[in-house]
């Protein structure tokens, strides 16, 4: 039977985790990375905990001579040690015994695969949690990377250019300039949806309550943008939005390009935090160990337990902006 | 306990019954004989139900599992767990249902002398174990076969110890005909124009490349030479040198190849001096080298100062990278990768 040791991790391992992901990779891979990483960690404990190394068998294999009566010797006093246990659960036999197919994991928010930055799993009675993070639709923040003068077919740097285009006379203020604009745009089209005039009261006592957000999942809305960063062809902007995906952004910047009467790509897209999950809790892939995992899980929990609106909200009606179709 | 307080409570009220009809005394000490007899019968079934032998529940969802068929056997079978003292993984093994099948069919003394014949190869408990692991069927072959394989590797001249090497290196080496091995190694002779020596050499250093599908071979050769553009002679030095890269994936191979070609700007000569880097990771690669563009201290030319060595970028850990090679600090270089 195992020990209790690995019994008891197994047990503790149900939460959400925060790690880093690496551009160009997907998150499904990294998924099963981390499964077949934490199994594996799980089996070597158990298996080191139950079968303890035997002291080393001394085999004068060194003479050939000699080595028909080593094995010999070597079978037999293996034999005395193997016959008191019960070979079917030896991990020779039976196998490892967490296996990857065990470890239910599942993200709560999903990163394409140019996108690099926080993402977070749950894992086992975890998976719920995930599963309602990301029906809760909390705010991310992104940090792109967008480069002028050239335009790709897919939008990023690996693409093929099909456009090129002058970008000198563009001026850090024209981009923020555009940026505030779209902001003011953005937030102007959400109280459209709602169906309210901007002049009223109404307007104004939902505004009061904060921002709103748009009941269905497939509508991207922007928060806050603005350009941290320009120099050369280059620039970074910092977006804050919802229900956004990675063709999003990079339409994004394709449009602040053609606003700018010039042309744009994606170089790279981070995001840098979810909710209340920033860079500071994610995890490296090379740091992925039992040990590093379940201390990330506990301070990922206790983060969790501190703000507990991005799993259970306790007022919809403050932040749900309903749908209607536009007076 | 309930059973007893129904019991008298049963009597209690056939008592009572009996004294409201008169002379039906007899007929109800009769009942309760009868809840006496049903009495034993109830103890009679408990007693059954505890002779049933209990079956573990662990064990009937295990036979769903990976594992499962040598677990149910290895108790009653001498083969297994000779085997298991072996070191061999049986729960491998049972992933190829062919050979599993083939392994319960034997008895030990079958294949004794195949292990004692691996043993006096030179070959450890361990990587005997390993050996059986990796190739089950290794056990299928008679032993004047592999005596007449091992005979042919000693008439082309290898040492015993070469033979122990490539025997516990690759494990399906002794499973092919002596006229397959002649045939492949006869390719590598031809296709990369090397000396006898020099075969003995690569097969040495790499037993598994030469019972490799002479296909991917042929088609990373073609990597190496059209598309990457090394001549024959960097061919070779390239092949005797590090012979796992015509094991590797073209596709890997290329990505690393176009990494340091055309964004390191590291030439051709360089890259076929050492050969190593071509086996490193795009992704490592690329984030040691972008830690160094930032520090300003990318320089791989040898005859410039401030050198970096291309073998020092790519081996050892991250931490001995970031102090030896950047001259920096493991928390920089951790928090320069989530800048990534």
């Amino acid at each position: 039977m195992p020990n209790p040791d690995s019994i008891m991790l197994w047990k503790a391992l149900k939460g959400i985790i925060c790690v880093y992901k690496p551009a160009e990779i997907s998150v499904k891979n990294l998924r099963k990375t981390l499964i077949t990483k934490l199994c594996n960690d799980l089996s070597e404990l158990d298996v080191k905990l139950r079968y303890p190394m035997p002291e080393s068998i001394t085999n004068n294999s060194d003479s050939t001579s000699l080595a028909r009566q080593a094995t010999e010797i070597s079978l037999t006093t293996n034999q005395s040690i193997t016959k008191s246990l019960d070979l079917r659960y030896h991990p020779l036999v039976i196998g490892p015994r967490y296996r990857d197919e065990d470890l239910f994991v599942s993200w709560s928010n999903y990163l394409g695969w140019n996108t690099s930055g926080v993402l977070l799993f749950g894992l086992r009675r975890g998976t719920q949690v995930a599963k309602f993070i990301r029906e809760n639709r909390s705010t991310r923040a992104y940090r792109i990377n967008g480069v002028f003068g050239k335009a790709t077919d897919n939008g990023f740097q690996t693409g093929k250019v099909v456009e090129k285009s002058t970008w000198k006379y563009i001026k850090h203020v024209h981009i923020q300039r555009i940026l505030s604009s779209m902001q003011a745009s953005h937030q102007k089209k959400m109280y459209e949806a709602c169906g309210v005039d901007l002049n009223s009261q109404l307007a104004y006592d939902l505004a009061v309550k904060g921002p709103i957000r748009p009941v269905d999942s497939k509508i991207p809305i922007i928060y806050g943008l603005k350009c941290i960063d320009y120099e050369g062809p280059s620039f970074t902007i910092e977006v804050q939005c919802i229900n956004e995906n990675e063709i999003y952004l990079t339409n994004l910047i394709q449009e602040i390009g053609l606003k700018l009467h010039s042309t744009a790509h994606t170089r790279t897209i981070k995001c840098i935090r979810h909710s209340c999950f920033t860079l500071e809790h994610a995890l490296l892939q090379k740091h992925w160990n039992l040990h590093n995992i379940t201390e990330n899980m506990d301070k990922c929990n206790r983060l969790l337990v501190e703000n507990e609106e991005i799993v259970n909200q306790s007022s919809p009606v403050l932040r749900k902006g309903r749908l209607a179709p536009v007076p | 306990m309930l059973r007893k307080i129904f019991k008298t409570n049963f009597v209690n009220v056939l008592r009572n019954v009996s004294s409201a009809v008169d002379g039906s005394i007899i007929q109800a000490t009769s009942l309760v004989d009868l809840t006496e007899n049903k009495q034993n019968a109830l103890t009679e079934v408990e007693h059954s139900i505890q002779k049933v032998p209990r079956t573990d529940l662990s064990e009937i969802s295990k036979v769903l599992r990976p594992g499962a068929v040598s677990s149910m056997y290895v108790n009653k079978s001498d083969v297994l767990q000779q085997l298991v003292k072996l070191g061999v993984n049986l729960y491998q093994i049972e992933k190829d249902p062919e050979a599993m099948k083939f392994i319960l069919t034997l008895k030990f003394e079958d294949i004794k002398d195949t292990i004692i014949y691996l043993k006096e190869l030179g070959l450890e408990t361990e990587q005997i174990g390993y050996a059986i692991t990796k190739n089950p069927l290794l056990l299928q072959e008679n032993l004047e076969d592999l005596k007449v394989r091992v005979n042919y590797l000693q008439y082309k001249k290898f040492t015993p110890e070469m033979i122990t090497r490539i025997v516990e290196n690759n494990p399906f080496w002794l499973t092919y005909s002596t006229q397959d091995i002649d045939n492949k190694l006869g390719f590598f002779q031809h296709h990369f124009s090397l000396t006898g020596k020099e075969v003995r050499l690569l097969t040495t250093k790499c037993p598994r490349l030469i019972t490799y599908p002479i296909k991917s071979v042929k088609l990373n050769t073609f990597v190496v030479k059209e598309e990457m553009g090394f001549s024959s002679e960097e061919i070779k030095q390239i092949l005797l040198d590090r012979p796992q890269i015509f094991k590797t994936s073209q596709h890997k191979l290329l990505k690393t190849f176009e990494y340091l070609h055309n964004e390191m700007k590291i030439p051709l000569e360089t890259i076929a001096e050492m050969p190593q880097i071509l086996n490193c990771r795009v992704k490592r690669l690329k984030e040691r080298h972008q830690f160094l563009v930032k520090l300003g201290s990318d320089q791989y030319d040898c005859k410039k100062p401030n050198y970096v060595s291309l073998l020092a970028l790519i081996s050892n850990n991250d931490t001995h990278f970031s102090t030896e090679v950047a001259k920096s600090s493991v928390q920089l270089y951790n928090e320069f990768l989530k800048t990534l």
